[in-house]
């Protein structure tokens, strides 16, 4: 090796760091060791091993060798650099060393985490620090810089979730724009009859929240809308939202509900679980926000066959407007709070319980409207031939804990699950039989053991196996005439068949059906389950892994009403303090154009997705706006005349990088 | 093992004191040899929710129900789970399997606990499934295809001979129309069967 460092000048001092992470690392790695052979590499000038670097012994253990020792780079091989960078730059920033000075090398997650090995994970350790130490040499200070935050934020799907993140948004002093995708905001939640433990009616306690949304001065509902797309970054989004043409003018419609009542087209209700029916031109439910009906041109006899108009010339307000398109509209927003909601377990998924095949073998969410005063049956509880069942089974677990559906625990079915048997017993009678099959019965949340335990005392039987199947073909004389669940009693070691009349299917939360892509167009994660994860499981569990994106309730995963109330009211705050600070700093590696390079091709301008690029006419130069740029390398990439550099990713960088690999 | 320290036994998984307050016995490795055996892994994913017992067509003639099986197994009971029957009224039907929720196959867990309880000789001989097997098995390894007439005798004589006679009709109609042939189909080189046989017994992976 020569006595310089390749670079043709005076050789830089670097400290290498290699953290333990208790037994995360050093139980698989030998730590020591790779800071013997860090000291061997060119430019260290010293090498540690420590067992938790991150701590502040750890921190203060690299700002007084920066002092004392005069590093001009610093190194540490830890965790991942999302965990742990800003950490490292901060102390290196605090004892006077530019950040981008500072170099990670992730022995944890790419290493000691994935193998058993020893012998090869510290070889690979070493491999990935002598690329970091080869790397940093080449690395160059940058000026981190602030960009405005704008101050409003996007509330999307118009739950419990996104109500509860947009009042308290609202509250906070900032604007919120709401999209909701269907007419009314109001979620799975206004479908609900009661709510456990305590039996509060869901509307009830609903409505008012969406009434206040409505009229909330700092909030701009934009229902039956959709977002399209997506462009930004934190504190400067540019969301487009589609406004689907209603085919009611909203600014004349006073919501007098003549329209609905003339229209003589019925089609099954989407609300209603299809148990019931609705016009073509509706408001899914009496209390629904905004007031306003929608047209449903499928089912509209004017759309399909061209004549009646009947609520056009009912409208005393004008407010029927068959032109109506669909509108775009651009909005500006800081920070945005995804509240997209789950979708109900498709019971009809798993055959064997028979839904949709056998009569009586209903939904949960049928069964909640069929319990709502104001649903379909007005409240009561019916077989399909119009009577009250006098037994009914409730069976748990429906598509969750299974790993041939999902296979995780949804959470909030043994709860409701327990509520349905003490809506069973209210609404039809104590004398009718109640079976709830349960495999574990997780009442885990405040007063929910309490209900459990009154629940049992209003005479509901337990019985202890998931069912094998519902089937309605009888082996007995008691059987003729019913559904029987065939189950495994295990408590007691014997297979059951109980008859009954009515079997509710106890279905778990899934990830809406167009998770994917809400995802992709946010740029943000699932996790294995479907569900949008989290920066973090515990730490961090309402933001997302994009800066600005926050995630509230059920498109998370599932929780019940109170969670996800937390969760929303959390999301906010995260929401609300970005857009407080008014400004953030933004990474400083961004590209720029080297102007003598530079032909003036325009092949960068059109590739920008964050529209960075200008064109100078009068030099025929491209030019990169740093405030815009994100740093994504994609034009570095494309130039034709290597005319741009992304900065901290330097090909000098990159190269000696690879090259320490492979020594 | 009088002196064994609290950390051994939990490293032998053996946490458990017995009944009589002394020592752990020996049958707690039960569940770790079932494991061990390709089929068996099942048992460390079972959740005890009973689907196998509810499918289960046989399960009111065992002796302890599937779930009830994979229970016992865990709780170490070895001689209880390889002297019942319950293994020997699977049908293999495959249910079970097709329904678990964690994917527990249980039908090949039945087949490890016959070939345990075969080889520890644990298996009551009365046991009719048994028997049927093993008649199978024997003109299977004889003729090198089932030949129906020798195994129900084999069969019954083995059980009790008695119980064949209300058959009688049913075996004269079979053979009068030619659908039960007298006299056994064999294969070709049957011997080389019987080579590959003794191979795979001495391998330990058919019961002997």
């Amino acid at each position: 090796m020569e006595d310089n460092n390749g670079k043709g000048k005076t050789r830089e001092r670097i400290g290498v760091y290699v953290c333990h992470c208790g037994s995360n690392i050093a139980g698989v790695v030998d730590c020591p060791a790779v800071a013997e052979y860090a000291r061997s590499l060119p430019d260290v000038v010293l090498a540690r091993d420590y067992k938790y670097m991150c701590s502040d012994p750890g921190q203060t253990l690299i700002k007084d060798d920066i002092k004392e020792h005069g590093l001009t780079r610093v190194v540490v091989a830890s965790c991942s650099p999302r965990m742990h960078e800003p950490t490292f730059r901060r102390a290196c920033e605090q004892a006077g060393l530019n950040a981008y000075l500072f170099e990670m090398a992730n022995i944890r997650e790419h290493c000691s985490w994935v193998t058993d090995d020893k012998a090869k994970a510290t070889e690979k350790a070493k491999a990935l620090v002598s690329a970091a130490v080869r790397r940093v040499v080449w690395q160059q200070p940058l000026q981190t810089r602030e960009v405005p935050v704008t101050p409003a934020a996007m509330v999307i799907g118009g739950g419990v979730a996104g109500i509860q993140a947009a009042l308290e948004i609202a509250d906070a002093g900032f604007k919120v724009y709401m999209v909701e995708r269907d007419p009314s905001i109001g979620g799975h939640m206004a479908q609900l009859d009661k709510t456990f433990p305590t039996l509060d009616c869901s509307a009830c306690i609903l409505t008012p929240k969406m009434v206040s949304v409505s009229q909330h001065p700092n909030i701009e509902l934009l229902a039956y809308s959709e977002v399209v797309d997506v462009q930004g970054y934190v504190g400067n989004f540019k969301v487009k939202v589609k406004k689907k043409a209603r085919y009611v003018d909203e600014e004349k419609c006073r919501g007098c509900g003549i329209c609905e009542e003339k229209c003589p087209g019925r089609v099954p209700s989407e609300f209603e679980e299809g148990l019931g029916k609705r016009k073509a031109i509706y408001r899914p439910f009496p209390q629904a926000v905004p007031n306003i009906p929608v047209l449903d041109r499928d089912n509209c006899l004017y759309f399909q066959r061209g004549r009646c108009r009947v609520c056009e010339r009912f409208c005393d307000s004008n407010a029927i407007d068959y032109e109506q398109e669909d509108r775009f509209v651009d909005l500006d927003v800081g920070a945005i709070v995804l509240a997209t909601g789950y979708d109900l377990f498709d019971a009809s998924a798993d055959m064997r319980y028979g839904y949709r095949r056998l009569d009586n073998v209903i939904s949960a969410l049928e069964f909640e409207r069929m319990c709502n005063a104001s649903g379909p049956t007005a409240g009561r509880i019916l077989m399909a031939n119009g009577k009250e069942p006098k037994s009914v089974a409730i069976i748990h677990c429906v598509g969750s804990r299974d790993t041939n559906y999902h296979q995780y625990c949804s959470r909030v079915c043994c709860m409701y699950s327990m509520k349905f048997a003490h809506l069973v017993k209210d609404r039809v009678g104590h004398d009718t039989k109640v079976f709830e099959f349960y495999t574990d019965l997780r009442a885990f949340g405040k007063g929910y053991e309490e209900f459990y335990n009154r629940v049992q005392e209003e005479g509901v039987t337990f019985v202890r196996g998931r069912p094998a199947e519902v089937t309605d073909v009888p082996e007995t004389i008691d059987e003729v005439g019913k559904l029987i669940v065939q189950a495994e009693n295990t408590l007691v070691s014997r297979q059951v068949r109980i008859p009954v009349d009515m079997v509710v299917l106890s279905g778990g939360l899934e990830p809406r059906s167009d998770t994917a892509e809400v995802a992709r167009m946010f740029n943000i994660s699932r996790s294995q389950d479907g569900f949008f994860l989290e920066r973090h499981p515990k730490l961090d569990p309402v933001a997302s892994m994009t800066d600005g994106v926050f995630v509230a309730g059920c498109c998370q995963g599932p929780k019940d009403i109170p969670d996800t109330v937390a969760q929303a009211a959390a999301a906010a705050v995260r929401a609300v303090g970005l857009m407080n600070k008014g400004k953030i700093q933004v990474e400083a590696a961004t590209s720029m154009v080297q102007a003598e390079l530079c032909s003036g091709c325009r092949v960068c301008n059109k590739l920008c997705p964050y529209s960075a690029i200008t064109f100078d006419e009068e030099k025929k130069v491209s030019v990169i706006n740093d405030a815009v740029c994100k740093g994504c390398g994609v034009v570095a990439a494309a130039c034709p005349s290597d005319a741009i550099v992304s900065r901290h990713f330097t090909d000098a960088q990159i190269l000696a990088e690879i090259e320490g690999v492979l020594v | 093992m009088a002196s064994a320290s609290i950390e051994e036994k939990i490293e032998r998984g053996a946490g458990l004191a017995t009944a009589d307050g002394g020592e752990p016995k020996a049958e707690y490795g039960f569940l770790e040899e079932v494991r061990s055996i390709p089929g068996g892994e099942g048992v460390d994913l079972c959740i005890q929710c009973g689907t196998c017992t509810g499918s289960c067509p046989n399960a009111n003639e065992m002796d302890h129900t599937p779930r009830e099986l994979i229970a016992m197994i865990r709780a170490g009971m070895r001689d209880q789970v390889l002297s019942s029957n319950s293994m020997w009224y699977c049908a293999s039907c495959y249910l079970c399997t097709v329904r678990c929720p964690r994917g527990v196959k249980y039908t090949d867990l039945m087949y490890v606990l016959k070939n345990l309880a075969w080889q520890s000789k644990m298996a009551k001989r009365g046991n009719r499934p048994l028997a049927m097997a093993r008649s199978f098995v024997d003109v299977l390894n004889r003729f090198g295809r089932v030949h129906e007439a020798t195994m129900l005798g084999v069969y019954y004589f083995r059980t009790n001979p008695l119980t064949a006679l209300p058959l009688a009709p049913i075996g004269i109609g079979l053979l009068t129309h030619g659908r039960l042939p007298l006299f056994p189909h064999r294969i070709k080189n049957q011997a080389q069967l019987q080579t590959i046989v003794r191979k795979a017994q001495e391998l330990g992976g058919i019961s002997q």
